[in-house]
């Protein structure tokens, strides 16, 4: 019954990054990856940090690095609601290494500092990983 | 001879400055329209926020978040005015910062004033208003890490109770002719985009991951936050279009000025050739 295609909207508080239809796609949930195939039933989700995975309708591979967020599917439109989206080549490694030392250099109290650091260096090490990749 | 150079000398000056006008306005033009373009780009994500919003108040979920509480007693309250670094804009800086001054004559609270833009810092010292924070890198290209900055920090501030309310002064865009300088709450948040009643549109059955409550307390920050950018988006806006209006003013008047010039010169070359004529035949008379 369903088409064959998810259109997929990547937008960020600036722009909207994508709108085309894909094939399939696969980006971080808060609690891990998840992949979307055309017909999924509806889901309104948090997103994690890390590598979004987009195969378009040609069937090439794209990836981004997003940044928390939200993921909004509704027949067959994903929508996908983040801070931050990196295509991968244009990571600045350096940069996510200066964040990863200095979210490493914060000395957290109280359980509120430790769980914002360990954030933080989650999301340091996720961009550095897709950086070197 | 003297009186007509002047004339000359002038005009040209207005000449000068009639170019210089209407290149800013060309500018301003231009400056319009790529920040009008970024401001209904950033627009998607507003309303995809407002439809998530809508999508949960559906599961009959009890909206609480400590952004979203107002507090009986307003002790400490910020208040946020956005002006432009440049002038030339006409009555931009002056409708935002005559709404400024009053919300700051009438508050009864401790507050705390942030202004962004030169205009504004230069004019809230000249009134003796101390200034706590003063930005001057927003230009007319905001962006959402600049204005994450600010949100961030009025997040804190307002959940650890340091403040109880923030208030934005800025020139709110409502369409390319009409712009108005206003006064928004911007904390406590006084209710989402999209929860309002009669909004019975979809009824998909969603699935939460991990449940409703978290992604509310995600994205009630996030509509936070692209609220603070749309106001910078919006004055920026704003700006232009007021710069676009003034110069456009000033050039017509500039062409209106020379048109006068170039009528009072040629009227003064003439008076000088009788003049001179009659100087000829008088000294002819007077040889015969």
């Amino acid at each position: 019954m369903a088409d064959k295609t998810l259109q997929l909207v990547l937008v960020t508080p600036e722009t909207t990054l994508l709108d085309e239809p894909v094939q399939a796609l696969r980006f971080p949930l808060f609690d891990g990856q998840a992949g979307i195939l055309p017909g999924r039933a509806p889901v309104v989700g948090r997103l994690g940090y890390g590598e979004l995975r987009v195969t378009g309708s040609d069937g090439e591979n794209r990836s981004f690095y997003v940044d928390g967020g939200f993921v909004q599917v509704k027949g067959s439109v994903v929508s996908l609601l983040t801070n931050r989206a990196i295509p991968v080549d244009q990571i600045d490694s350096a940069e996510a290494k200066a964040l990863l030392e200095k979210s490493r250099a914060i000395i957290a109290k109280g359980d509120s500092e430790i769980a914002a650091k360990d954030r933080d260096q989650e999301r340091a090490r996720r961009m550095l990983k897709l950086a070197s990749s | 001879m003297a009186n007509a150079r002047a004339i000359v000398k002038r005009r040209k000056a207005v000449r000068n400055i009639r170019k210089i006008t209407r290149t800013m306005e060309l500018i301003a033009t231009a400056r319009f329209k790529k920040a009008m373009d970024r401001a209904t780009e950033a627009a998607a994500y507003t309303q995809k926020i407002a439809e998530i919003v809508a999508d949960l108040s559906q599961g009959s979920l009890k909206f609480s978040h400590p952004l979203l509480q107002s507090r009986d007693t307003v002790k400490n309250s910020v208040l946020l005015v956005i002006t432009s670094n440049r002038g030339l804009c006409g009555g931009y800086n002056g409708g935002v910062l005559r709404k400024a001054t009053a919300c700051i004559r009438e508050s009864e609270s401790n507050q705390r004033v942030e202004v962004a833009g030169k205009r504004g810092i230069n004019f809230l010292k000249f009134k003796g208003q101390t200034i706590a924070e003063s930005y001057t890198h927003f230009e007319d290209r905001p962006t959402f890490e600049e204005a994450e900055v600010l949100a961030d920090r009025y997040i804190d501030e307002f959940i650890s109770g340091k403040i109880d309310r923030l208030d934005v002064a800025y020139m709110k865009f409502e369409s390319s002719s009409r712009q108005t300088p206003v006064l928004e709450r911007l904390l406590p948040i006084g209710q989402l985009a999209g929860t309002g009643e009669g909004e019975k549109k979809s009824n998909i059955d969603y699935e939460f991951l991990p449940s409703a409550q978290e992604i509310l307390e995600e994205i009630v920050p996030a509509a936070f936050k692209a609220q603070m950018l749309k106001c910078f988006l919006d004055a920026a806006v704003s700006e232009q279009i007021f710069r676009m209006v003034a110069m456009k003013g000033a050039t017509e008047n500039a062409g209106e000025m020379i048109s006068s010039l170039s009528r009072q010169y040629n009227r003064a070359r003439q008076s000088q050739i009788t003049n001179e004529l009659a100087e000829i035949i008088g000294g002819m008379a007077a040889l015969e």
